[in-house]
C-alpha cells in the first residue's frame, strides 16, 4: 500500500534537451597500478546508501522528499539540479547507517547522504540517474580543518581524507543517449567537466550503481569518456 | 597609429573602455591610445594605458553637431575610433550615415537589426527570445502579460536599465521612473528566464566575422555583472550562423550577445550589444585578443599575438593614482536625509537620451506617448445605459446586472463543460469576495454552492435560500459566532490547522459536527501564506498523516488548495495545482484514506477564467486529476473574484481640473481609494461619456492623475490616463472592474 501512490510518480522523460555541442573526446584512462594512489584509499568503497526500516516511517520520509521536490521544481525542467536540498540540509558529518526517516530530519548531512537524496529525487522525476564517486584535490590546510571539524571521535585521521585529497560523492544524470552531467549535491552545483588543476580539481571519478539500461559501456561527460563502474583519472 | 576609445566609466557597472585599452595596448605597444570620456568622474580616465585623455563636457553641455565635426576631423586624420557607449554608437551611426572607414561601429541598418527586445538579426541563430510586450499597450494587457508570466518579468529601458517587477504597484512606479529618466514611454516588459549567463563577444569588419569567443559567467556581482568567467571557443554550430548574420547585416565593430542557458540547456538571447563587453580583457588574458583583430582588419597592421594565461579570468579592485591634470571633483552635497549620492551615468547619458529622442521626434513626428485603451465588454455599456448617471449622488457603485448574470451563466457552463464521467465540477460562490445579496442570489440560481468563512456568512447564505448541505466552510475562524446558528449538516468543512482538524474529529465522533466531507487546507512547502496546514517538514507531514488516519470512516475526505492565480500567475497556479495533486496522492497512499472532494479555490482574474488563448483551463486541470487521484468525485471551483469584479463599477464626478503649462496634469474626483481599495493591485478600466451622443469611451493612457477626494497622500485613483479635451468639472467618470474586493473591502473615510 505504501508504495502504491509513490510508484505513480515514476515516469520517463520523453525528450531530452538539446545536446551540448560536441567537443573532442578524451577517453579517460582506467587507473593503472602505478597511478592508483590518487584514489587507492577508496578503491573498494561503495557509494553511500540510506537504509530503509521497511516500515511506514521511512516511506513517509521518502514521500515527503519527492513531493517536496515536485513543489520546488514548479515549472522547471526535470533536469534542474535540486538545490533546495543543499539549502535545507547543511553539509557536515553523518553517521552511517542512516535511515530515511532519520536523514530527512537531520540538519546536517554528508556528501553521501546528500547524493542519495538527490539520486532519489532525480529518479522520481523520471530522469535516468547514476551515483558518482569522486576524488577531489584541495589542500592540506583544508584537510586539517575538516579533520578537526568533522571528527566526533577524535580520530587522528578521517577515512575520506588522504593528505590533500578527499573522497566525495554526487550523482550524474543522463542528458542525452550517452551524455551525462554531474551534480555535486552537497555543493548545489553542476561540476565542470573541463579539465582543471589545483584547489577543488577533480582527480578521479567513478560512475557507479549504474542501473540505467543505456546499452553503453561508457558515458560522455563533456569531453571525457567515462567507463562505467571503473575509476577514471582526469 | 592613433586609436580613440570611448566609454571609460569604471564603477560597479563598468563600461568596456579600460578593458579595450588594455587589450589594444597588449597587441600594439607603440600605439597612441586616447581615452574619450564625458565626465571626469569616470575613473577610467586615470588608467595608465591611455596616452592621452580627450575629456569632453557631459552630454547635456555638448553641442553634438560640433562634436560630430570634431570626431570627423579625428577620423579624417587617420585615427581609429572604437566606441563603447551604446548611445554614442547610435548617435555616431546616424551622424555618419555613410560610415567612415576609421569609425569602427555598426551601420544604423545593422543597429536596427539588433534592437531589443525582438533582435530581428537573431533569425537563423539557434536561440530563443523570451516573450515581451511593449509598455505602450494598455494597462489591462500589461497586467495580463504579468499574470501569464507569473509576475516574473523585467521592465526594461530602451538602452539601459532593467528592473524586476513583482506587482502591479511596483510596475506602475518603475514605469514612471524609467520613462521619466529616459524621456520615453517606449519601454518593454520581458518574461524572466532562469539559468546561467553566458555570452559571445566578437569583432567584425564590414560584414566579416574576425573572431569570437564564448564566455560563461562564473561569478557575478550583486547586480548581475561579470566578476569572473571562463573563455572557450564558439562551437561551429553557433559560429557558422553567426558568420552568416554578421555578413547579412554588414556588422563592423565589437559586439556582445548576452544569453541565458536554461536548466534544460536551451539558449535564450537577451541582448545584442553593439560594443565589446566590459570583461573583454578577460578574453585577451586567455590568448584571444578580440579588439586587436578589429584594429588589425581596419589598419592592416598586425598586432602582437596574445599569450594564453589559462582559460579563466577574474576581477579585483585596484586603487590607482590620478592623472594630475584631472583632480577629483568635489562631492555633491547630499540631499537632506539621504545617504551619499549616486554615481550612475555621471556623463549625462540620461540627458543625452533625451536629446536623441527630441531629435527623433522632431525628425519623424513619431508619437512617443500612447493611446492605449482597452475596450470594455458590450454588457458594461448596455448596463450603464440603463442608469441616469447625472441623477446619482456620486461616488456611487453601480451594479451591472446583465454583466453579472452573464458571468454566472458562463461559469455554470464552464463547470458543466469541465465535468467528466467521474468528476462533477461545482462552482462555489465565495461570499466574502462580495457579499452583495444580488450576487449570492445569482449564485444560488446558477447552481452554485456557497462558500463561507464565518457563521454570519453561513446565515446570509441560508437567508438567501441555500440549503446547509450546499454550504462549504473554510477559513481560520469559520466557527466565529457559532452560538448564533442552529446545528446543521454542511456539505464540507475544510480545516485550516491541525488543531482545528483534531477538534473537528472529536466533534465528528461526538456528533457535535455534521458534514458530508471533512477536509484540510494544505499549504505547500515553498508557499508563503498564513493559511492552511504546513507540510514543510517531515514531522509536520507525519502529523497530517496521523490526523487523517483518525478521521472517522463515516465522514468522507476532502482537500482544499487555494492560491490566487491573479497574484502568483497562471502557470505558477497550474504547477502548484499539480503539486497539490502529488501531495494528495502521497496522503492517500500513506493513510489509506481516499480523497473524494477537491476544492481548488479561487482568486482568478476574470479574463483568466473565461476565454483567452487558454480557454478550457479548468477543463484541463480537472482532466489531470484522475491520473493521481482516481477517487475524486467532485471538484469545487470558487470563481468569486472572476465573477464579482466586473459586476460593479464606480461612478465618480470631476471636482477640479488643474491645468499646468497647457496640459492637464491632475484632476480631483469625488471618488477615492476608500471605494477602490484594490487600485494598487490591478488596473481598472475607466469610461467617460461623450456629452453629445452619450457614447462611452475608455480613457486612453496619458500623463494625467486622478486624485481622490481624501486628504491622504496615496489617494491617487489612477495615474497615466488622458482625459478627453472636452472634460469639464461635473463630468462623470465610471471606473469599471470595481466589484469583488473593491466592494467588500471598501471603507468609510472622510465623510464626517
Amino acid at each position: 500500500m505504501y508504495l502504491e501512490g509513490a510508484s505513480t510518480g515514476i515516469g520517463t522523460i520523453e525528450s531530452f534537451p538539446a545536446v551540448a555541442p560536441t567537443l573532442p573526446e578524451v577517453t579517460c584512462e582506467a587507473i593503472s597500478p602505478q597511478r592508483a594512489e590518487v584514489h587507492a584509499t577508496w578503491q573498494h568503497w561503495e557509494a553511500s546508501r540510506i537504509s530503509h526500516h521497511g516500515e511506514s516511517c521511512c516511506e513517509v520520509a521518502r514521500e515527503w522528499l519527492t513531493a517536496t521536490d515536485h513543489t520546488h521544481l514548479g515549472s522547471g525542467s526535470p533536469f534542474t539540479g535540486p538545490r533546495w536540498l543543499r539549502q535545507r540540509f547543511r553539509w557536515g558529518a553523518s553517521r552511517f547507517p542512516i535511515h530515511w526517516c532519520e536523514a530527512v530530519r537531520k540538519k546536517t548531512l554528508d556528501c553521501g547522504a546528500h547524493a542519495s537524496l538527490a539520486y532519489e529525487v532525480f529518479r522520481f522525476r523520471g530522469v535516468p540517474v547514476l551515483r558518482v564517486q569522486m576524488v577531489q584535490q584541495f589542500s592540506e590546510i583544508a584537510a586539517f580543518q575538516w579533520t578537526n571539524n568533522w571528527n566526533p571521535d577524535n580520530a587522528d585521521e578521517l577515512p575520506w581524507i588522504d593528505r590533500d585529497l578527499i573522497y566525495h560523492e554526487g550523482c550524474a544524470i543522463l542528458t542525452g543517449s550517452d551524455r551525462i552531467k554531474v551534480w555535486d549535491s552537497s555543493a548545489g552545483w553542476w561540476l565542470d567537466p573541463r579539465p582543471s588543476e589545483g584547489y577543488g580539481a577533480m582527480r578521479a571519478i567513478r560512475l557507479s550503481d549504474a542501473s540505467i539500461n543505456h546499452g553503453e559501456a561508457s558515458l560522455k561527460w563533456g569531453m571525457n569518456k567515462l567507463p562505467i563502474s571503473q575509476w577514471s583519472l582526469l | 597609429m592613433k586609436i580613440y576609445i570611448s566609454g571609460l566609466y569604471s564603477g560597479t557597472n563598468p563600461q568596456p573602455g579600460v578593458g579595450i585599452a588594455r587589450s589594444v595596448r597588449a597587441a600594439y605597444p607603440d600605439a597612441t591610445i586616447i581615452g574619450v570620456e564625458y565626465s571626469n568622474r569616470c575613473s577610467g580616465i586615470h588608467w595608465n594605458d591611455f596616452d592621452e585623455i580627450w575629456l569632453q563636457r557631459p552630454w547635456e553641455e555638448i553641442n553634438i553637431e560640433v562634436h560630430a565635426g570634431e570626431i570627423k576631423k579625428v577620423l579624417d586624420s587617420g585615427a581609429l575610433w572604437i566606441s563603447s557607449i551604446d548611445l554614442e554608437i547610435m548617435w555616431l551611426a546616424k551622424s555618419f550615415p555613410d560610415g567612415h572607414p576609421n569609425l569602427l561601429i555598426p551601420p544604423i541598418t545593422a543597429l536596427e537589426q539588433v534592437s531589443k527586445p525582438a533582435i530581428p538579426a537573431h533569425d537563423g541563430f539557434p536561440v530563443k527570445i523570451s516573450p515581451f510586450i511593449s509598455t505602450q499597450v494598455s494597462d489591462w494587457e500589461l497586467h495580463a502579460f504579468c499574470r501569464e508570466h507569473n509576475w516574473m518579468v523585467w521592465l526594461k529601458g530602451p538602452y539601459y536599465d532593467a528592473v524586476r517587477v513583482r506587482s502591479w504597484a511596483q510596475l506602475v512606479e518603475m514605469r514612471h521612473l524609467l520613462s521619466t529618466a529616459w524621456a520615453t514611454e517606449d519601454l518593454f516588459l520581458q518574461a524572466h528566464v532562469s539559468g546561467y549567463e553566458e555570452s559571445i563577444s566578437l569583432s567584425a569588419y564590414q560584414g566579416e566575422l574576425l573572431d569570437c569567443v564564448w564566455m560563461r559567467k562564473r561569478d557575478l556581482t550583486e547586480i548581475g555583472k561579470t566578476w569572473s568567467g571562463d573563455i572557450s571557443e564558439v562551437e561551429p554550430e553557433l559560429r557558422e550562423p553567426l558568420c552568416e548574420i554578421i555578413s547579412r547585416i554588414g556588422w563592423t565593430g565589437g559586439a556582445e550577445l548576452e544569453m541565458i542557458r536554461d536548466t534544460g540547456d536551451g539558449m535564450w538571447l537577451l541582448e545584442w550589444n553593439p560594443r565589446y563587453p566590459a570583461w573583454i580583457h578577460g578574453a585577451t588574458i586567455t590568448g584571444r585578443n578580440i579588439p586587436a583583430k578589429l584594429i588589425e582588419a581596419a589598419s592592416g597592421v598586425p598586432g602582437q599575438k596574445a599569450a594564453s594565461q589559462g582559460n579563466e579570468f577574474t576581477r579585483v579592485v585596484l586603487e590607482i593614482p590620478l592623472r594630475p591634470q584631472y583632480p577629483l571633483s568635489p562631492l555633491p552635497e547630499p540631499f537632506p536625509g539621504e545617504v551619499g549620492h549616486s554615481m550612475k551615468h555621471p556623463s549625462g547619458l540620461l540627458q543625452f537620451a533625451g536629446m536623441l529622442h527630441k531629435d527623433e521626434k522632431s525628425g519623424s513626428k513619431k508619437k512617443t506617448t500612447t493611446s492605449a485603451a482597452t475596450p470594455v465588454p458590450d454588457t458594461f455599456i448596455e448596463d450603464l445605459n440603463t442608469f441616469d448617471l447625472a441623477s446619482l449622488s456620486t461616488p456611487t457603485r453601480i451594479f451591472l446586472e446583465n454583466t453579472a448574470a452573464k458571468g454566472f451563466r458562463d461559469a455554470s457552463a464552464r463547470a458543466e463543460a469541465a465535468s467528466t464521467d467521474t468528476i462533477r465540477v461545482t462552482n462555489a460562490y465565495s461570499i466574502k469576495t462580495d457579499p452583495d445579496e444580488r450576487l449570492i442570489r445569482l449564485a444560488l440560481e446558477s447552481g452554485f454552492y456557497a462558500e463561507a468563512i464565518s457563521i454570519p456568512e453561513v446565515r446570509k447564505a441560508l437567508d438567501v435560500g441555500f440549503r446547509p448541505d450546499q454550504i462549504v466552510l473554510n477559513g481560520p475562524a469559520k466557527w466565529w459566532q457559532k452560538e448564533t446558528l442552529a446545528e446543521h449538516s454542511f456539505f464540507t468543512v475544510f480545516c485550516d490547522s491541525l488543531n482545528e482538524l483534531d477538534q473537528a474529529i472529536d466533534r465528528l465522533n461526538s456528533g457535535g459536527l455534521q458534514t458530508e466531507y471533512i477536509g484540510l487546507r494544505i499549504r505547500t512547502p515553498n508557499v508563503v501564506s498564513r493559511f492552511g496546514i504546513s507540510i514543510a517538514t517531515p514531522d509536520e507531514f507525519n502529523r497530517v498523516i496521523d490526523a487523517v488516519r483518525r478521521i472517522p470512516q463515516t465522514t468522507k475526505l476532502g482537500v482544499h488548495f487555494h492560491m490566487a492565480s491573479s497574484n502568483i500567475g497562471i502557470r505558477s497556479w497550474e504547477f502548484l495545482f499539480q503539486s497539490i495533486l502529488r501531495w494528495c496522492s502521497s496522503l492517500e497512499a500513506l493513510t489509506g484514506r481516499l480523497i473524494e472532494v477537491l476544492d481548488i479555490g479561487g482568486g482568478w482574474f476574470p479574463e483568466d477564467m473565461d476565454g483567452g488563448a487558454d480557454e478550457g483551463r479548468l477543463k484541463k486541470a480537472v482532466a489531470s486529476i484522475p491520473d493521481l487521484l482516481p477517487h475524486v468525485k467532485q471538484v469545487l471551483c470558487e470563481p468569486g473574484k472572476a465573477l464579482a469584479q466586473p459586476s460593479m463599477a464606480l461612478a465618480m464626478q470631476i471636482l477640479e481640473i488643474r491645468d499646468e503649462e497647457e496640459h492637464v496634469h491632475d484632476v480631483v474626483v469625488d471618488g477615492s481609494i476608500a471605494e477602490l481599495p484594490m487600485h494598487f493591485f490591478y488596473p481598472h478600466r475607466i469610461l467617460t461619456q461623450n456629452g453629445s451622443d452619450l457614447s462611452w469611451t475608455p480613457l486612453e493612457r496619458g500623463k494625467t492623475r486622478l486624485l481622490g477626494r481624501l486628504c491622504m497622500e496615496h489617494d491617487i485613483v489612477a495615474s497615466n490616463v488622458e482625459l478627453p479635451k472636452s472634460a469639464r468639472v461635473g463630468d462623470i467618470l465610471v471606473v469599471c472592474d470595481a466589484g469583488a474586493y473593491d466592494r467588500s473591502m471598501s471603507y468609510v473615510f472622510g465623510r464626517g
